[in-house]
C-alpha cells in the first residue's frame, strides 16, 4: 500500500514538482502564543464555505428558480429527494455558521492587529468576502420563496440613501416579484460565487505568501529561539482538520435536530406577518434604525442611520490605513476601545432585536 | 210702546247682520265656491279626516279661506300657493304631521311624528327621474282630498287596499323601468296566489299585505341591511305574525316556526353566523307568493340549494315510494323548520338512524341491509380519515415535511362529503364507489405520514451513528497529532 502511494506521489512529482510545494509547506511555521486559537477561525470559515459550495451544487440539481416552482421544488427536495432534507438543512445551517465564523475571524484579526502592514490587502479581501457572505445570506434567503423570505426581502431591498435605481436593480422591477427571485438566484449562484472565489484566491495566496501574522509583542521579542512555533504541515493542518470534524459534528446535530423550516409559500397579495425580522447578522442594524427618531434635525431618521452605518463600515474597513501606530509596531489602545465598543454594541442590539 | 217695538226691530236687524257677517267669516269660503262649481275635490274633502278636524282648503293650499272675494282669498299676499307640486306636497303635510305642537297638543293625535323623515330616508325618498323631487309623495299612497283613517275600509292604505295602492306603481313595467328595471312587476299577481293574498282578497285584514313586511314610510330595498326584508331580518319580520299565538290560533297554524328555525342548521347559519347563503323563510316558501311547499315539491324546493341531493333523490326508488305514501320527501328524514345538520347518525339501522323507520329487517330486509352497509362504509371512511389526520399531525409535530399528504387529506374529506350526498341515491354500489375512493386515499396518506414518522426516527439513529463515526475519527486524529508531536519533540531533543 505504502509503495503504491509512493509510486503515485512520484508519478505526480515527476510532472508537477510536488516536492517544491511540500518543502515550502514544511518550512512554514505557525507562531504559538496565547492568541493562537484565533488562527483556526479562518480555516473554519473556509471549511464551511466548501460545505456551502458542495451542498449548494447538490441543491441546484433539483431547485427551480421561478415564482411558480421555487417553493414546490424545495418541498420536493425536503420530502422526496433522498437525503434532500439533510442537504438543505446543512446548507441553511452552514450559511449561518459561516457568517458567524467569518465575523469571529474578522474580530480576531482586528484585535490582534493582524491587518497591519504588510497585510492590508489580506484584510480588505477578507472584508469583501464577509460582505459577500452576507450577500449570499440575503440572496439565498429569498430562494425558497416563502412568506418570511418574501417580506424580509421586501424590507431589505427598500433601503433609503441607496436610492430607487439600486432598489430596482436588486428587485428587477418596482416590487418584489418573480423577477426578484430570478435576480437573487443569479446573484447567489453566479455573481457572488465568482467574486468570492476571486477574493478567496487572493486572500489564501497572500496568507501563504506572507505567512501567519504574529502579535506585535511577538515581533518585539529577541530572535533567540524562545519564540514557540509549530510546523504548518502537518501539525497545524491536522489540528485544522480536527476542528473541522468537530464543526461537521455540530452541523449534523443542528441539521437533524433542528431542521430548517420551509414555512408557507409567499403570497404577493397577503399582508405582512407580524414580527418580520431579518437574519441575525443584520438584526443590530435593523434594531438601531427602529430607535432612531423619524426626523433628526433636518435629516430623515432612517437616512441618518444608514449613513452612519455606511460611514462606520467604511472606517472599519480602512483600519489598516488609519491605524499607523500598529503598522509601526506600537500598541494602539484606541483601536482596542473602538473594537470593544463595536462588539458590545452589536451584541446589545442583537439581543434587543430578539427580545423586541 | 210702538217706539219700543221699533227699537227692538232695529236691534234685531243689526244683530242679524252682524251674525251673518260672523258666519261668513268663519265659513271655508274656498269650499263654498268650489262646491258651487261642483268641484270633485271639494266634495271629497267634505269626507276627509282633515275636514272633520277643522282644516280648511287654505291649510294646504294657502290663501285666506275667510274671504269671499276670489282675488282676496287667492292672493299671493295671503300666502296662496295653488296646487302644491313635487316635494312641496309632502312639505305641506309635514308642516302639521311632523309638528308635536299641532299633532299632540292641538289634536291629541297618536300618529307618529317621524313619517316625513322616514319617507325621506326610504327608497321612495330618492330622487325621481323628474329631478329635484322624491319618487313618492304622501299623496302617492294616501290620496289628497278624500283622506280617511287607515282603519277606514275606503282608505287607500287600509290593509285590504294596500296591495292595489302599491301596485299602481309596482305593477307598471313602464314606470319601474325608469328606476329599477330588474325589479319584477308581478308581485301583486304572485301575492294573489299566496295564502296571504287569497285571505286578503276575501276581506281578512289580519293577513300580511305589502306594508306588513316592507313597512310603510320607511321602506328600504331588500338588499339594504336595515330593511325589514333583509335576509337576516326576514325571519323576525315573518315571526311578527307567525309567532303570535293568538293570531295563528285563528288560522289553526303553529306559532313555533321561528323558534324551531332559529335553532336549525339554516337558522344558526343565517342568524348567528350571518351567512347570507343560508335560506330564510322566503327561500323555501316564496315571498310574494308565499305558500307551504307541496308534499311532492319539497325536494325541488330544497334542491334549489341542495341540487345534487335532490337530483339523486328524484332518480332514486324512494321518490315514487314517498309520493305513493304521501310522505313529504326531504322533510320525512330531515324535518323542516328545525332541520339540524345532517350527520352520519341519520344513516343506517342503529339508534338515531332514520332508515330503520321503514326498512325493518322483517318488512324490508334488502333496504335494511343496504342501509347497514352504507353506514359501515361511512363509519370506516370517517375512522380512516381520522387516523390519516392523526398520522399527518404527528409527522408535522416531529418537524417532517408532509405538505403533500396534508393536501391529500382534502381528497378524503371530499370523498366523505360526496358519500353523504350519494346516500340520496340509495344505491349501494354507487355509494361504495365513492366511499372506497376515499378509503384508498386515506390509506395512501396514512402510509406517507407513517413513512415520514419512520424517517424521523431513522434520522435520529443516523445522526447518532454519524456522530459516533465523526467523533471516533476526531479522537483518532487527536491521537495521531499527539503521536506526531511526541515524535517531533523527541527528534528535536536528540
Amino acid at each position: 500500500m505504502k509503495n503504491r502511494i509512493n509510486t503515485l506521489y512520484k508519478w505526480i512529482d515527476d510532472r508537477v514538482h510536488l516536492r517544491d510545494l511540500v518543502e515550502f509547506m514544511g518550512k512554514k511555521y505557525v507562531p504559538i502564543h496565547e492568541h493562537s486559537i484565533w488562527y483556526y477561525f479562518g480555516g473554519v470559515s473556509l471549511f464551511l464555505f466548501i460545505i456551502q459550495v458542495v451542498t449548494g451544487i447538490l441543491l441546484l440539481l433539483y431547485y427551480k428558480g421561478s415564482e411558480e416552482l421555487a417553493f414546490e421544488s424545495i418541498q420536493f427536495i425536503m420530502s422526496k429527494v433522498e437525503f434532500g432534507w439533510l442537504i438543505r438543512s446543512i446548507h441553511s445551517w452552514a450559511a449561518n455558521l459561516f457568517v458567524g465564523a467569518a465575523v469571529i475571524h474578522m474580530f480576531s484579526v482586528y484585535f490582534t492587529k493582524a491587518y497591519r502592514k504588510p497585510r492590508e490587502i489580506t484584510w480588505l479581501t477578507g472584508m469583501f468576502m464577509l460582505f459577500l457572505g452576507m450577500g449570499f445570506g440575503f440572496s439565498g434567503y429569498l430562494l425558497p420563496w416563502n412568506e418570511l423570505a418574501f417580506f424580509a426581502t421586501k424590507v431589505g431591498t427598500d433601503i433609503p440613501v441607496i436610492g430607487k435605481p439600486i432598489m430596482i436593480l436588486m428587485r428587477g422591477g418596482e416590487d418584489v416579484t418573480g423577477a426578484t427571485l430570478s435576480r437573487m438566484f443569479g446573484f447567489h449562484v453566479a455573481i457572488f460565487p465568482g467574486l468570492f472565489v476571486l477574493f478567496l484566491s487572493i486572500h489564501l495566496l497572500l496568507v501563504q505568501r506572507q505567512g501567519m501574522s504574529e502579535p506585535i509583542e511577538f515581533e518585539d521579542s529577541p530572535p533567540d529561539g524562545s519564540q514557540r512555533t509549530m510546523p504548518f504541515f502537518p501539525n497545524f493542518l491536522l489540528r485544522d482538520l480536527l476542528l473541522w470534524l468537530l464543526i461537521l459534528n455540530v452541523l449534523a446535530v443542528l441539521a437533524v435536530l433542528f431542521p430548517w423550516e420551509l414555512g408557507q409559500k409567499a403570497d404577493l397579495f397577503a399582508s405582512a406577518p407580524v414580527g418580520i425580522k431579518p437574519e441575525w447578522y443584520f438584526l443590530f442594524m435593523f434594531q438601531t434604525l427602529k430607535y432612531i427618531p423619524a426626523q433628526v434635525f433636518f435629516i430623515d431618521g432612517e437616512v441618518l442611520g444608514v449613513l452612519l452605518f455606511g460611514f462606520a463600515g467604511l472606517l472599519w474597513m480602512i483600519v489598516p490605513f488609519w491605524d499607523r501606530k500598529s503598522s509601526a509596531g506600537q500598541q494602539n489602545r484606541l483601536v482596542n476601545y473602538v473594537g470593544i465598543f463595536v462588539v458590545l454594541y452589536i451584541l446589545l442590539f442583537t439581543i434587543l432585536g430578539y427580545i423586541a | 210702546m210702538k217706539k219700543m217695538w221699533s227699537c227692538r226691530i232695529i236691534l234685531f236687524t243689526f244683530l242679524l247682520t252682524v251674525f251673518e257677517q260672523q258666519v261668513a267669516s268663519t265659513q271655508d269660503q274656498c269650499l263654498v265656491c268650489h262646491e258651487a262649481i261642483e268641484d270633485k275635490n271639494a266634495a271629497l274633502f267634505k269626507g276627509d279626516v282633515h275636514f272633520a278636524n277643522g282644516l280648511t282648503c287654505a291649510s294646504c293650499h294657502g290663501g285666506d279661506a275667510t274671504k269671499e272675494d276670489a282675488e282676496e282669498s287667492m292672493s299671493k299676499n295671503a300666502g296662496f300657493m295653488g296646487v302644491p307640486s313635487g316635494n312641496a306636497i309632502s312639505s305641506v303635510c309635514s308642516n302639521c304631521h311632523s309638528s308635536a305642537t299641532v299633532m299632540v297638543k292641538k289634536y291629541n293625535s297618536l300618529l307618529p311624528l317621524d313619517q316625513m323623515s322616514s319617507l325621506t330616508s326610504s327608497v321612495h325618498g330618492e330622487s325621481s327621474t323628474k329631478g329635484g323631487q322624491r319618487i313618492a309623495q304622501c299623496t302617492s299612497c294616501h290620496g289628497a282630498h278624500g283622506i280617511v283613517s287607515k282603519n277606514n275600509r275606503s282608505s287607500s292604505v287600509h290593509p285590504l287596499n294596500v296591495p292595489a295602492t302599491c301596485a299602481k306603481c309596482h305593477s307598471s313595467a313602464q314606470y319601474l323601468r325608469d328606476y329599477n328595471p330588474a325589479l319584477p312587476v308581478d308581485q301583486l299577481d304572485k301575492y294573489r296566489t299566496s295564502v296571504h293574498g287569497k285571505q286578503n282578497a276575501k276581506g281578512d285584514a289580519s293577513v300580511a299585505e305589502c306594508a306588513s313586511c316592507h313597512g310603510s314610510h320607511d321602506i328600504l330595498p331588500a338588499a339594504d341591511v336595515r330593511s325589514r326584508v333583509y335576509a337576516t331580518t326576514l325571519p323576525k319580520t315573518c315571526g311578527s305574525c307567525h309567532s303570535n299565538t293568538n293570531l295563528m290560533r285563528k288560522y289553526a297554524l303553529p306559532s313555533d316556526q321561528l323558534e324551531k328555525y332559529s335553532r336549525s342548521v339554516h337558522g344558526i347559519a343565517l342568524l348567528e353566523k350571518k351567512d347570507l347563503g343560508a335560506p330564510a323563510c322566503n327561500d323555501c316558501h316564496g315571498n310574494h307568493g308565499a305558500v307551504p311547499p307541496g308534499v311532492e315539491s319539497i325536494s325541488r324546493v330544497c334542491g334549489t340549494c341542495h341540487a345534487l341531493n335532490a337530483e339523486l333523490f328524484s332518480a332514486s326508488p324512494h321518490k315514487k315510494a314517498f309520493d305513493q305514501r304521501k310522505l313529504p320527501e326531504c322533510e320525512t328524514c330531515h324535518s323542516h323548520h328545525d332541520v339540524v345538520a345532517a350527520t352520519d347518525k341519520l344513516l343506517g339501522v342503529g339508534k338515531g338512524a332514520v332508515c330503520a323507520w321503514c326498512h325493518t329487517p322483517e318488512k324490508a330486509p334488502k333496504g335494511f341491509e343496504v342501509a347497514r352497509t352504507m353506514r359501515l362504509l361511512v363509519d370506516s371512511l370517517q375512522a380512516s380519515e381520522n387516523h390519516a389526520v392523526l398520522r399527518v399531525e404527528e409527522a408535522e409535530q416531529k418537524g417532517m415535511e408532509v405538505g403533500e399528504a396534508r393536501f391529500k387529506l382534502r381528497e378524503i374529506r371530499q370523498a366523505r362529503l360526496e358519500s353523504r350526498t350519494n346516500v340520496h341515491s340509495f344505491n349501494e354500489s354507487q355509494f361504495r364507489e365513492v366511499a372506497e375512493r376515499g378509503l384508498a386515499v386515506s390509506t395512501v396518506v396514512s402510509e406517507e405520514a407513517t413513512q415520514a414518522i419512520d424517517q424521523y426516527y431513522f434520522r435520529r439513529w443516523g445522526l447518532l451513528i454519524a456522530s459516533l463515526i465523526i467523533t471516533s475519527l476526531a479522537i483518532s486524529l487527536y491521537a495521531f497529532i499527539r503521536r506526531i508531536e511526541k515524535q517531533q519533540a523527541s527528534r528535536a531533543r536528540s
